[in-house]
């Protein structure tokens, strides 16, 4: 799912007629002054971040004055709020709230219902999951009949909204439904839907994110890497997605840890097979190595996609060492794999002597991609350790012998750990 | 020669064929892709058009492996990742 921002998401919602305080996105706290000076009331400040919780977190703040703003963004602005940093905030008027509301809409992706979910609660302003099932609605949407009108007022009848702002909240409910629609979201979320005490609803934040599948068709959004992250995609996130973007022949995710790597004990990870992969992780881990980057190809990708994932990994200054672990049978063939990474390993390896290298490969033709592993690599200047099924459930062992070839490759060049 | 399949570049320098005697290529397409490379007059060839290789080849790089291994070192496969280099420049990464 690729996620947006909450003022990215408001501007959908707006669109489909969700009202949503006034305010604008800045980078700067001059702005921020600008846009409560625009607003000409007490404004919130939000820093806006993939993250829940951003309130208790300090992420987000209120500025009674303009020039309390600009100040208040500039707290802000460049902070981290939950290890991200925060590059812009939000700066709207600031909301009375007389009641909060919760409305989303998700995929219920079971075999049995394959179809939206729209929810409804009285309690909003807190995580959906914390909310009592008496206190939460919910409409399973036939996508062929649609979700009309009267089924979001029903939705809010069921949980006794007043009268006087049945209208209001439907049409907030409506809205949301219209957007998920309209932009193949997987999640869109509103919490709080806010009532104020002038009586007037608003969507106080919201969460909304897009099907990946469906991403191409929204150029407007500007999202450049169609995938679930925590953060932002990084510069070489971004080059990466391009082997994957166009090439749907089995998968080649590529996430980095850091962007810049500071100190020592970092190691590129390739993993095969997302779950299994996670296993070789932990390993590293275990002996107080840590991975610069995730990356898993697996559901049989081609050679030369295999190979380029290989060469982005190795693009990251600082990494001591590659682990290629495939900590499962894989039932894909494995002989494309050591094709692709005898040829990524014959271009790097003679750049940088002596660099440490664990490969673990096994399941379908493990026994020719071990040949081709040996024999691709038998004549490059690397520290190469090749295993096979036998050690395919010996992460610990694995990433011990990857500590040791990093502490021979460190004495060779002389860095000294302690230094 | 040189042929494009859906991302790469084949490349075959064909004065380094003259006197091969594995023609490993072909069999090593054969073996891991879809034979798009056949055997013609003793040397490689492409068993169809640019759009044949396109369609079929399977991107596995066997034959550039194989060449190397157990031929004469006349292929060169090219799978570029546009920015990387300028990104390695950037970073310092030879």
């Amino acid at each position: 799912m690729a996620r947006l921002y909450e003022y990215q998401g408001k501007q959908l919602l707006k669109v489909f007629k969700v009202p949503i305080p006034q305010g604008e996105v800045v980078s700067t706290p001059q702005e921020a002054k600008r846009v409560a000076e625009k607003v000409g009331k007490p404004v919130a400040i939000k820093s806006q971040v993939w993250a829940g919780g951003r309130g208790k977190a300090g992420g987000v703040k209120f500025a009674d004055h303009p020039l309390d703003a600009e100040i208040v963004a500039n707290q802000l602005l460049g902070s981290e709020i939950k290890n991200l940093k925060v590059e812009k905030v939000l700066v709207e008027e600031k909301l009375n709230i007389e009641k909060e509301y919760y409305v989303g809409v998700i995929i219920d992706a079971s075999r049995e219902v394959r179809a939206p979910v729209v929810m409804f609660s009285t309690e909003g302003g807190i995580d959906i999951e914390s909310v009592p099932s008496e206190k939460i609605t919910q409409m399973t949407v036939d996508i062929l009949r649609g979700f009309r009108s009267y089924d979001a007022i029903n939705l809010a009848r069921r949980l006794d909204v007043p009268a006087a702002f049945l209208p209001a909240v439907s049409q907030a409910i409506s809205g949301l439904f219209n957007t998920f629609k309209e932009y193949n979201c997987r999640t869109a979320e509103i919490n709080p839907l806010v009532l104020t005490r002038d009586g007037k609803i608003f969507a106080g934040d919201c969460r909304i994110a897009i099907d990946d599948s469906s991403v191409y068709r929204h150029p407007e959004l500007g999202i450049s890497v169609a995938r679930e992250a925590a953060t932002p995609p990084t510069e070489l996130d971004k080059i990466a997605w391009q082997i994957e973007e166009g090439d749907l022949r089995g998968t080649c995710y590529i996430a980095q840890m850091v962007t810049e790597i500071k100190g020592l004990n970092y190691v590129g990870y390739h993993g095969m097979g997302g779950g299994g992969a996670i296993l070789g992780v932990d390993g590293l881990n275990r002996v107080g190595l840590k991975i610069a980057n995730y990356a898993d190809t697996s559901g049989n990708p081609t050679a030369a996609k295999v190979y380029r994932a290989v060469k982005v990994i190795f693009s990251q200054p600082g990494i001591e060492g590659y682990m290629l672990g495939g900590f499962m049978y894989a039932n894909q063939e494995q002989w494309h794999h050591a094709h692709g990474v005898v040829k990524a390993l014959q271009e790097e390896l003679p750049k940088r002597p002596g660099f440490p290298c664990v490969l673990l490969i096994c399941g379908n033709k493990e026994k020719e991609a071990l040949e081709i592993l040996r024999e691709g690599t038998k004549d490059l200047p690397g520290r190469i350790e090749i295993y096979g099924a036998d050690k395919v459930y010996e992460t610990q062992f694995l990433a011990e012998r990857m500590k040791t070839l990093i502490a021979e490759y460190r004495k060779e060049r002389g860095i000294n750990p302690v230094d | 020669m040189h042929f494009e399949e859906q991302t790469i570049k084949v490349v075959i320098d064909e004065s380094k064929c003259v006197g091969c005697k594995t023609q490993a290529c072909v069999a090593g397409c054969k073996l891991y892709d879809r034979g798009i490379l056949i055997l013609k007059d003793g040397m490689p060839a492409l068993g169809g058009d640019a759009a044949f290789a396109r369609r079929v080849g399977t991107e596995c790089l066997a034959c550039e492996y194989e060449c190397w291994f157990r031929g004469n070192k006349a292929i060169t496969i090219e799978a570029p990742i546009p920015g990387l280099d300028e990104y390695r420049r950037k970073h310092g990464v030879l």
